[in-house]
């Protein structure tokens, strides 16, 4: 049956892949300025907070669980950081405090689900109303958006380039690239997050530490959404919580693993399917974006592509008793 | 004699004259607050949080409590959903008059009809429905659509020496300011062939989606003239992309919204270099002022919407900056 598992993960990655390709060779040949290095660049630069947030969500997802929480966690990280550095806090100071207060989420999330026994789903989404409902009214005051200064040094920090030619955002997209890569890999928390994902229960019978590694993975996750949300809201100048009222980037996010390869039921997946998921999302915007295509436009040949990698999926590898699991594609 | 007497009568004249004045003033002024104190009305806003419905809020409110009327608010939240739910409760409340933001032409035209028909007096603010009401006070959404675009043609069009490639940033195709502002600017630019707008892609309002899109033209168009970006709040994600592709002198962000002082902190900033400001704080008290006659029964002759339109500030960076031309909470 794993091995089945692990086929039908691999056909699905394989039929992203090549669609994607298909839509590089299309983009290149009928679009201006789409098969260039400064492209490249602007492509890497747009899809790396989307990166950073889906390896947040594909350890969660791995383990299992799913975090509804990701975004919320992410705008409220940005906005903590930007109250201070608006208010002359030292970036230095005010980097830790922040990671402190979103690390407490994360915990806060884990030990919901962990020892209080709720399932993923309700505790993170109830977390997330709690985060944004709090932010916004208590800290915010009924604000819904946060104005960053260009000229703050954070701010030009984020948004510049960390080494000539390498930008900040791909930089920290790349670090958190090999940072999930080494947890799942190499780490003793990895092998018990695969472990919980495959079999929760078999895994709690055997004595791994399934409580305390839910908490790293959710703890993981809400420094993933922090990162991700200094890096957003340095770059557009603004912590707008539009992002997690509308609901559009959470769903992009789970869209990125999923059709990546990694199942809603957890137990198998790694960076390789994160990287794939992404490619066909990021080279698709972009695409679209250089032909002038309307947002709504945009939003149906989306969905149109998805729905045929996951049709020829179904074609290539077609369900059985033993593979139609719930939540898997 | 003669001189005293026809001197006497003067000043006899004079004093019954002001004394007429007087009682006919306070008479007035007695009326008008007999009339409306007690009268509700409801604000149904797209959303609370930003400064443009929190300073027309401020203005209404004044008027409110000087006229001893009381105005709710319904906050919708960006969530067009709620807003119509909201708008349909705020009807079946009966207030003496509803003022309703509409988010597209469409969304809420039969509802403002309905409204209307039930003897609810719907002054439409800032935008307006495809849905005649008893008034509007707004921008002259054609007027700033028109005024800028010819300013691009100045700056991009035959003679400047610029390629004359200008990409339009709207924040919704739907939205009425959008439809009408791109309208007018089209037409403008129909004249003028060496104009070619590159790219016309909503940004659904949001910074980082308006900063995606100008990345990507960025790349695709690096002579790009000039971004037309129809709200300073999303264009400022624009500006941020203009400014970290280091084009900054080259590329020329205007955009349009209701001038409070972050908007001219971003002109400082050289995020953006010219907004048409419709200056929300006026809009209120203008929107405060037509709430009373409204409620005092004020209607135009031949039964058309009262309309009142918003004077225009524009503030550009450059030596003629004038800091005074924000207003501030």
């Amino acid at each position: 049956m794993l091995s089945v598992g692990r086929h039908k993960g691999k056909l699905l990655e394989i039929v992203v892949l090549a669609v994607t390709v298909v839509l590089v060779m299309a983009f290149s040949v009928t679009v201006d300025g789409f098969a260039t290095l400064g492209n490249l660049r602007v492509i890497l630069s747009n899809s790396a907070s989307l990166v950073i947030l889906s390896c947040g969500m594909a350890v969660v997802i791995i383990s299992r669980g799913l975090d509804l929480s990701l975004i919320a966690v992410m705008v409220a990280g940005a906005s903590t950081f930007s109250i201070l550095i608006n208010a002359d806090v030292s970036a230095l100071i005010a980097l830790p405090v922040t990671m402190a207060a979103m690390v407490m989420v994360g915990l806060a999330n884990g030990w919901l689900i962990a020892y209080v026994e709720i399932p993923a789903m309700l505790a993170t989404l109830a977390s997330a109303m709690f985060v944004t409902g709090l932010f916004r009214f208590a800290i915010l005051r009924g604000e819904f958006m946060l104005i960053l200064s260009k000229s703050n040094p954070a701010v030009v920090f984020l948004s510049g380039n960390i080494l000539p030619g390498i930008s900040t955002p791909v930089a920290l997209m790349a670090a958190t690239l090999v940072v999930t890569w080494f947890l799942l890999k190499y780490s003793a928390a990895g092998r018990t997050i695969y472990a919980m994902g495959d079999n929760f229960q078999a895994a709690r019978l055997t004595g791994l530490p399934v409580r305390t590694t839910t908490i790293v993975v959710y703890v993981f996750a809400a420094l993933t959404a922090l990162c991700a949300g200094l890096l957003t809201s340095a770059a557009s100048g603004a912590v707008d919580f539009r992002t997690v009222t509308n609901g559009t980037l959470l769903f992009e996010v789970i869209l990125v693993v999923v059709l990546g390869g990694i199942p809603l039921r957890g137990g198998r997946g790694g960076v390789r399917n994160i990287i794939i998921g992404v490619a066909l999302i990021a080279i698709l915007r972009n695409g679209m974006t250089l032909l002038n295509f309307t947002s709504q436009m945009q939003d149906v040949l989306k969905g149109l592509v998805l729905i045929i990698a996951i049709v020829a999926d179904n074609y290539l590898n077609p369900r059985d008793t033993e593979t139609d699991t719930v939540g898997d594609l | 004699m003669l001189n005293i007497i026809s001197s006497r009568i003067g000043n006899a004249a004079k004093g019954v004259l002001i004394g007429a004045c007087m009682m006919l003033g306070a008479g007035a002024h007695a009326n008008a607050d007999t009339n409306i104190a007690g009268k509700k009305v409801i604000f149904v806003p797209i959303t609370m949080g930003i400064s443009l419905t929190e300073g027309w809020a401020r203005r209404m409110q004044q008027h409110a409590d000087i006229h001893g009327y009381t105005i709710d608010i319904r906050d919708a939240a960006f969530n067009t959903g709620a807003m119509a739910e909201l708008l349909a409760k705020a009807i079946s409340e009966k207030p003496d008059v509803l003022v309703v933001h509409n988010p597209t032409v469409q969304l809420l035209s039969r509802q403002i009809k309905q409204a209307e028909a039930e003897g609810i007096r719907v002054l439409q603010i800032n935008l307006q429905s495809n849905q005649p009401s008893s008034a509007f006070v707004g921008a002259n959404w054609e007027r700033i659509g028109r005024e800028i675009a010819e300013d691009i043609v100045t700056e991009c069009g035959e003679g400047s020496g610029k390629s004359g490639k200008v990409a339009i940033i709207p924040g919704q195709l739907t939205a009425a300011d959008s439809v009408i502002m791109n309208q007018a600017a089209f037409k403008v630019f129909e004249g003028h062939k060496e104009i070619e707008v590159v790219s016309n892609q909503a940004s659904d309002w949001e910074p980082e989606k308006a900063r995606q899109i100008t990345a990507t033209v960025l790349q695709q168009h690096p002579d790009l003239c000039a971004i037309f970006g129809h709200w300073d709040v999303h264009t400022m994600g624009a500006g941020n992309a203009v400014k970290d592709a280091g084009v900054a002198d080259d590329v020329l962000v205007y955009a349009t919204g209701g001038g409070d002082d972050v908007a001219c902190k971003a002109v400082e900033d050289k995020v953006l270099d010219r907004v048409w400001s419709y200056d929300a704080d006026g809009q209120g008290r203008d929107a405060g002022t037509m709430i009373d006659l409204l409620l005092q029964g004020a209607a135009a002759a031949d039964g058309s919407m009262l309309s009142v339109e918003s004077p225009m500030k524009i503030i550009k960076a450059g030596d003629s900056y004038d800091p005074g031309l924000c207003w501030k909470m």
